[in-house]
């Protein structure tokens, strides 16, 4: 093992800044609680996939290098060196068999924060350079290109000009339908990059929301991306390079709102952690789509049909946005105002099960068989619902409940929420 | 690396099932791997939506745009994501052979 890399990794666990880490680090008292609300235990029923065995790991290697009892008698204190071999069982283990869903830390007993010591002993591992290439790739083109697909700028200008003709289409030339790069506008919106690579109707859809609530808004081509997957890497250094991207561009923008696209973890990772990983709160307002949808009914800025979203539509919290961001009931006054009938799932809200495709969990192939695996139980709620659309505000859990929807045969349809308002708007 | 059979066939491919080697693809491959997926029978715009997304990959080393995919082609949004129901990356990117695109998907 590199001893350089090695001593990188172990500072992250002597850093003891922020008394928080220390607290968590010592905190575990191995009730076992924690291992029925894990999706990774319930589907594969072994001890290595309970939380806590997971925390374990990195608290064990702490020990090992931090207390007197582990240096000096490490056998007796279960404190384990950071070799080759810890390090394998660390990627495995909190790459691979975590979604950082934070279920488990409301089902914890004294309230250690599993993900986050979780995250910490990711953050190890990226000192290491041993984050899963898949996922690393991804952090990459974000670094590299300015959005996590590697789009370049003509082709995705060229894709919002097609968007903006279907949508002149439809309502004349009142437009711009879609404003790019205009200075001073009250709201700067966001995407995540699979919107115009594959999937630009839920831009047009968000459009025509921002159109019938008479908004002043606009697109930035230089920096649309609302993700980053340095959240999921956890190296800090590449979070704050693609925080500060955005951070620059609402201002160089002078914009009021910096408006998020429907993705949980990118909200997180700007709304709520960005500010810890600058070290400065922004100088504009923050908010979801859903938040901001609410607010434009609420208001009567729009006006839905519900007729016009038959059927039985359910409701996919995204964890990042409804268990760790407490947005929790918006998107369920919005769908209720907006289709024929709700059903939720059981559980929901902040005790909802993750769809399997959080933490990073899509973007890495090295551990596909186990995603599916553990996406039985989201399959299960589905179909228990009856419904026949899902909606949820998450373009990474819409792609994984695609992939259940497949996997599992549910016959179902999935929808992001703009998608599902966009489709009952009344224009006066 | 993960190895996985269809029809008799073993083909190396990630965690996901898209092929490790993009150059061992071939059309046959396609129609193996449009089955796997429940795509019983490819169709001509099934394969005209993968012979844009191959050349796009020969000459700029990855996937195309949805848009470019539908202005080629001629088809409608709505009609790539009913031939492919994984859509255009799950879905049509590896029956085209192509390795998983970054990102959310």
């Amino acid at each position: 093992m590199d001893q350089e890399k090695k001593q990188k990794a172990l500072k992250i666990l002597s850093d003891h800044r922020d008394s928080k880490l220390l607290t968590q680090l010592s905190s575990c008292v191995h009730c076992g609680l924690c291992a029925e609300s894990c999706h990774y235990y319930l589907a594969f029923r072994e001890d290595k996939y309970i939380p806590a065995r997971k925390v374990e790991l990195v608290t064990s290697i702490w020990r090992r290098y931090n207390t007197f009892a582990g240096k000096h008698f490490p056998g007796l204190m279960g404190a384990h060196e950071l070799d080759d071999l810890m390090a394998e069982e660390l990627t495995d283990q909190l790459f691979g068999a975590c979604s950082l869903c934070n279920r488990c830390v409301p089902h914890c007993s004294i309230g250690v924060d599993i993900a986050y010591l979780v995250r910490t002993g990711r953050a190890m591992l990226s000192e290491m350079g041993m984050v899963p290439a898949t996922l690393q790739a991804t952090v990459n083109a974000a670094l590299e290109t300015g959005n996590n697909m590697a789009i370049p700028e003509d082709e995705f200008t060229d894709t919002i000009e097609w968007m903006e003709e279907e949508l002149t289409d439809e309502f004349g030339d009142n437009g711009p339908f879609i404003p790019l790069n205009q200075p001073g506008k009250h709201v700067l919106y966001t995407l995540n990059p699979r919107e115009p690579k594959f999937f630009p109707l839920s831009i047009a859809a968000m459009a025509r929301i921002f159109y019938a609530a008479g908004e002043s808004w606009t697109l930035s081509t230089r920096m649309y991306d609302v993700t980053n997957y340095a959240f999921f890497s956890c190296n800090r250094e590449d979070a704050a390079i693609i925080a500060q991207r955005l951070v620059d561009e609402v201002k160089a923008m002078g914009a009021a709102r910096c408006v998020l696209a429907e993705c949980g973890h990118g909200s997180r990772a700007f709304r709520w952690e960005a500010p810890n990983y600058l070290g400065q709160p922004f100088p504009f307002e923050t908010l979801t789509n859903v938040e901001l949808m609410l607010e434009y009914l609420e208001q009567g800025r729009i006006k839905v049909d519900p007729s016009k979203n038959p059927g039985v539509f359910t409701l996919h919290d995204p964890c990042n946005l409804v268990r760790s961001g407490g947005i929790i009931e918006p998107q369920r006054k919005i769908l209720k105002a907006s289709v024929g009938q709700f059903v939720e799932m059981t559980p929901n809200r902040a005790d909802n099960y993750c769809c399997g495709g959080g933490g990073g969990q899509l973007a890495m192939s090295e551990y596909n068989e186990r995603r599916m695996k553990i996406a039985e139980i989201k399959a299960d709620q589905i179909r228990k619902t009856g419904a026949s659309v899902v909606v949820t505000p998450c373009h990474n859990c819409v792609d994984q409940l695609m992939q259940i929807n497949a996997w599992y045969k549910l016959n179902v349809q999935v929808k992001t929420l703009a998608e599902v308002v966009s489709d009952a708007l009344i224009f006066d | 690396m993960v190895k996985m059979e269809i029809d008799g066939r073993v083909f190396e491919v990630d965690g996901d099932g898209f092929l490790t080697d993009p150059s061992v693809w071939n059309d046959e491959v396609a129609t193996l791997f449009a089955r796997y997926d429940g795509i019983t029978e490819m169709n001509e715009h099934h394969w005209a939506v993968v012979r844009i997304i191959r050349q796009n990959f020969e000459e700029k080393g990855m996937a195309p745009m949805v848009r470019v995919i539908c202005k080629e082609t001629g088809l409608k949004l709505k009609e790539i994501y009913e031939l492919f129901p994984l859509g255009p990356a799950r879905g049509a990117c590896r029956v085209a052979g192509l390795p998983k695109p970054d990102g959310c998907v």
